[in-house]
Parts: C-alpha cells; structure tokens; sequence
C-alpha cells in the first residue's frame, strides 16, 4: 500500500479535501444510518422462525456490538500507545540504523493472515489468557504493523533543514521533535492509525472463533446453523460498524491534521 | 513437527497449491476488471471521485461479512471464495490503475494519434504500458491481501490452507492441533513472500524497456 499513498496525498491536497473525500465524510454516516434503519425496520417485520429470532434477539446482538466495539478500542489504544512512541525511537539519530530492519519486518509480517496468528495465540495460551485478552493480543500485533511503518516513513520524511532550523532557532531535540518533526509528520502518522483501525475493526469480527465475543458470533451463528437471514443479518451489521468505525477514522485525521498543512 | 509435515506432505502440497490457484485466479480476475473499469475512468474523470470512494469503503468491509452476504447467493464451497477474493483483489488495483492511467503525459498521447495510431492502439502500445508499473505496484499489495482472505473463505468449505488453520482450531487440546495451525499460518506466509518475488521479477520482465530503470 506504501506505493499508492504519496500520490494519492498529493492530489487530495491539490483540491483541498478532494472531492472523493467529501463524499466518503458525508456519505458513510448516512450509509450506516439509513443501514441500520432498514436492519431495524426488516427486523420488526420479518417472518423469523424460533431460531431465527433468538439468534438475532435485541439483547445479545447489542451485548455483541459492544464487545466489538470494546475489542476495537482496547485494542487500537494500545496499538498508539505502542507503535507511535516506537517509531519515534527508531528515527532518532542513535537507532536510526534499525529503521530498515523494522520498516522490513513490518511489511512481510503484514503477509500473515490474520486468522492464522489469532487461532495459533488461542492455541497457545489457551488457560493463561481469557479469550478477550487473547483477542486483543492478537488484534494489536496485527495493528501495530501499519502505525509503526507511517510513523517510521512520516518522520523521515520531514525535511532535514526545517530540523536543523528549529535547533538553529535554540529549540532542544525534545522541542524540535514536538513542536516540528511530529506536526510535520501527523497526517501519514493518521493514515497509518486509520488503516490500523480498520484492520482491528474487521478482525475482530474472528474473535467470535476464540470466544471473545464480537458480532462475528451473529455470522458464525447464521453459517453454523445455514439460516439465511441470520448469516445476512450478521453480515450486514458486521458492515456497518467497520463503516461506522472507518468513518471515525476520517473525522480523528482531519481533526488532528495541524493547520498549517 | 517435522514428523508431522512429512506424514501430511502430499496433502500439505495440494492446500497450497490450491492457496496459491484460488489467489493467482482471483487476481488475474481482478486485474481485468480493475484495468477496464480504470480505462473507463480516463475516458470519463467525472467518475474518479466514485471510484476512489468505491475502492476505500469496499476495502472496509470485512472479508468475514462480505463472505455472510455472498453465502445466499453464491452458497459453501470455492464459488464464494473465489468470488471474494476477486472482489477485495480488485480494489488496490482499480486505485493504481486509475493513478497510473492518468499519471500518462497528455502530449504524449497525442503524439501517438500524431503517429497515426488509433485510440485503442494508442491505448495498448502507450498508455498502458506506461502505467504498468503502477498497476503492477497494485497486484502486489493485492495478491499479500489475497493470501490473508483466502484463508478466512476456508470457513465456509473454501479451498487452501485456511482449512488445516480451522482444523487446529477445533482440535483444540488434541496434540497435533498447533502443528496445523501452525503449518498452514508459516505456509501462507512463505508463499505469500514467493509470489512477492516473482512479481517483482515479472515486473522486471514486463516494464517497458524505454522506462526501465
């Protein structure tokens, strides 16, 4: 994915927000209202057998929809709380040799499916960790890998003389990394956290298959169980909070982006 | 674990050889469809912007739910998964495919129509290969992203190694669970890395010899 982000950035900032944006900042949160209404609406009128209806009952997909939403929050803090502090470390000027290495690492460990290393850390810690914690273990491994990258690639990436100009203007490296190299590099920094986000947000509909809960549980229930509406209606919310948890994704970006750039 | 790969190699080798076919064949797919729905999209820009928004919403849905939608239609078995895979395999590509297509010098294309070229000649013998690098850049971050969802659709009787990663899952406890868990997560892995190598040597093959570098 490295290879299609500067050109992409490029453009967006040539047209302001870019009208491919606009549309995706708008249209998603009426997509997953208007989504969520219709799933509502069908779900007051459709004719459920027994099963059906205690598969999709109001009470567990809601306790379903929180701990996904729980999964993803843990799990994402944690990927910022480790990643960005990380990447920092690894571009200055004493380690700056290991950038590589890592950057290396973290693309080939993204060829690891995702399921595998999930259902593997379940295998192994089965009885130590609760299928929450081994969940989110697995989720921030998988997160970490693209935050870590932006932050590496962003900070890099911030012109060497504008550095060289706040030390020359008497800022400490401690102020230059704050006030300039961080700002400067805030919004690959994002794009990186926003793709963390979405990977977490749609594993952790897998964690249903390590009972950690999660609104996998509806879809897993409905293939289990071959009911149609119940795999379509698990799909569909699945969806729509990866759309609404996308769509915060955006909002967080445009928020922290500094306003000189 | 040694033991335990060589008692299962001829099975071993026909999930990844199946891994593998399910992948290449869904992003041969794919690379047809995006390569032309990108070539619509020069011939009309008004469509970039949904385009774009197509590609980045597609990519947030999860493979897992795509996969419960397609169930009713497309029922258990390799159907829903190769149509799955097609479907996130074309999306970095089509966004590549479009940068790179329009990433060609405008001059130059008219000085192919100078040349007497005509407009779908112009387009194969200029314009694509001019954006093939690009559009190669695409098939690689699809095929690694492929690899991942093909073992995900084993959930629902797909092919490949996905299923010795299920296997071990509900053998949980037996004593050869992590062994297929196992097996099949580094398997992925190396092969997803190989077929990374030989693109980059297909693209060496295929750039044009006027812009290699």
């Amino acid at each position: 994915m490295a290879e299609t982000r500067p050109s992409k950035r490029v453009a967006a900032k040539r047209s302001g927000l870019g009208a491919g944006a606009a549309i995706e900042l708008l249209g998603i949160p009426i997509i997953v209202l208007v989504g969520f209404a219709a799933y509502a609406w069908w779900h007051s009128v459709a004719d459920l057998d027994f099963v059906e209806k205690s598969s999709l009952a109001w009470g567990d997909v809601w306790l379903q929809i929180w701990q996904h939403v729980r999964l993803t929050l843990v799990a994402s803090a944690i990927v910022v709380a480790v990643a960005v502090p990380l990447g920092i470390l690894l571009t200055r000027p004493r380690t700056k040799f290991l950038a590589p290495g890592v950057v290396g690492v973290a693309n080939g460990g993204q060829a690891a499916p995702a399921i595998g290393l999930l259902v593997l850390l379940f295998l192994w810690l089965n009885g130590d960790l609760s299928g929450f914690w081994t969940a989110i273990l697995a989720l921030a491994l998988y997160g970490i890998l693209p935050v870590l990258r932006n932050t590496i690639t962003g900070l890099q990436g911030v012109d060497p003389t504008l550095v060289e100009a706040g030390r020359g203007i008497g800022l400490s490296g401690r102020a230059v990394l704050f006030r300039i190299e961080l700002p400067l590099a805030i919004p690959v920094i994002m794009a990186g956290i926003r793709t963390a986000l979405i990977l977490v947000v749609g594993t952790a509909s897998l964690a249903s298959f390590i009972n950690a809960g999660g609104l996998g549980g509806v879809l897993t229930a409905g293939i289990t169980l071959y009911r149609y509406p119940v795999m379509v209606a698990g799909a569909v919310l699945v969806a729509l909070l990866a759309l609404l948890v996308e769509w915060v994704g955006r909002v967080l970006e445009l928020i922290a982006r500094p306003k000189g750039i | 674990m040694w033991d335990f790969i060589v008692d299962r190699r001829s099975q071993l080798l026909i999930n990844a050889f199946n891994h593998v076919y399910l992948v290449l064949l869904a992003v041969v797919f794919a690379t047809i469809i995006a390569v032309a729905l990108a070539v619509l999209v020069t011939r009309m820009p008004r469509l970039e912007p949904l385009a774009n928004a197509v590609s980045a919403i597609g990519l947030t849905i999860p493979s897992f739910a795509l996969i419960g939608l397609l169930l009713p239609a497309t029922g258990l078995g390799d159907t829903t998964a190769l149509v799955a895979v097609t479907f996130y395999a074309t999306l970095p590509i089509l966004r590549n495919a479009i940068v790179g297509l329009q990433g060609v010098d405008a001059n130059l294309m008219e000085s192919a129509r100078g040349m007497g070229l005509s407009e779908p000649a112009a387009l194969l013998r200029v314009r694509l290969p001019l954006a093939w690098p690009v559009i190669l850049a695409g098939i690689r971050v699809s095929v690694q992203m492929s690899m991942g969802i093909a073992a995900i659709a084993a959930y629902v009787l797909g092919p490949g190694l996905g299923v010795w990663i299920y296997t071990g899952l509900t053998q949980i406890g037996g004593k050869n669970a992590v062994n297929y868990a196992l097996t099949a997560t580094i398997a992925i892995v190396v092969l997803a890395l190989l077929l990374d190598l030989l693109l980059i040597l297909l693209g060496r093959v295929t750039t044009s010899k006027g812009i290699r570098v």
